[in-house]
């Protein structure tokens, strides 16, 4: 696959599926470095209503490894190291798949 | 993002998996299994439904997040020739536009025995199923498709993934 490289200073998010539906596209540069914990309210403040029809149901790569999306404020309290998107990664939304 | 004629590839020792936009050929892939040790080659071939609750369905689409896509099927076909000591086991899905009756998805797996093979060629499938990052978008006569998900309203599973869906092809 050949996904254009981000520009300095971003990420790529490729948009599968149900989240390519839903934001017409099939992949977008965001400003990098964010923090997972904000990745689906950045999706959502630029596409209304896709944490609710496509995120919530998704699962998010990181770099081709699957990542666990952070449930709120406690995985910090927890001791959970804060994950933070760099330059450069490539992020991926996984809805449900369907093969075969 | 899915490629229009265009094939990749991973091999392993004993693995070969593959993702293309071209027909699937049964010959091409039970010669990737073929083996002198192989007393046994069981062949799964997923092929397009012409319906979905009885809906007509006009053709099939699929697309892939290519690289993951092959990194999992390498995944599935390494623990599952280990875990029946298949001799070799090769997974193909296609992608683009399929159109009805045609292959989606081949399997084969070789082993010294027949009953290894029959059980390995199932959970291979299952496990594709479940986890390959592939999606089938069905197209319907005169309304807007649908993207399917194989555990339809279900969030998809991670590693260990749960009892996947039985008895449905589709």
């Amino acid at each position: 696959m050949t996904t254009p490289r981000p520009p300095k200073g971003h990420f790529n998010v490729l948009y599968f599926a149900s989240a390519g539906s839903f934001t017409s596209k099939n992949v977008e540069a965001l400003p990098a470095p964010l923090p997972l914990s904000k990745l689906f309210e950045t999706l959502e403040e630029r596409y209304k209503g896709i944490k609710e029809s496509v995120l919530d149901n998704s699962l998010v790569t990181v770099n081709l490894t699957y990542v666990n999306m952070p449930e709120g404020e406690d995985d910090e309290a927890n001791g959970d190291e804060p994950v933070i998107i760099q330059e450069g990664d490539e992020v991926a939304i996984i809805p449900p798949v369907s093969s075969g | 993002m899915s490629e229009t004629a265009e094939a990749s590839f991973l091999t392993a020792e004993g693995c070969y998996v593959a993702l293309t936009s071209s027909n699937l050929s049964y010959e091409d892939i039970i010669d990737r299994v073929r083996s002198p040790e192989a007393g046994a080659i069981v062949l799964f071939s997923g092929t397009t439904r012409n319906s979905f609750n009885s809906k007509p369905v006009k053709e099939l689409q699929y697309t892939a997040y290519p690289a993951l896509a092959l990194r999992t099927m390498l995944t599935i076909a390494g623990t599952i020739r280990t875990k029946h000591s298949l001799k070799g086991i090769a997974m193909i899905h296609r992608l683009g536009t399929v159109p009805i009756g045609e292959e989606s998805i081949i399997i084969a797996v070789s082993s010294p025995h027949r009953q290894a093979a029959w059980r390995a060629g199932e959970e291979a499938l299952e496990e594709c199923k479940a986890k390959v990052e592939v999606w089938k978008r069905e197209e319907f006569e005169g309304e807007e498709g649908v993207w399917r998900a194989n555990r339809d309203g279900a969030v998809g599973v991670k590693e260990e993934a749960k009892e996947p869906e039985k008895g449905e092809q589709k």
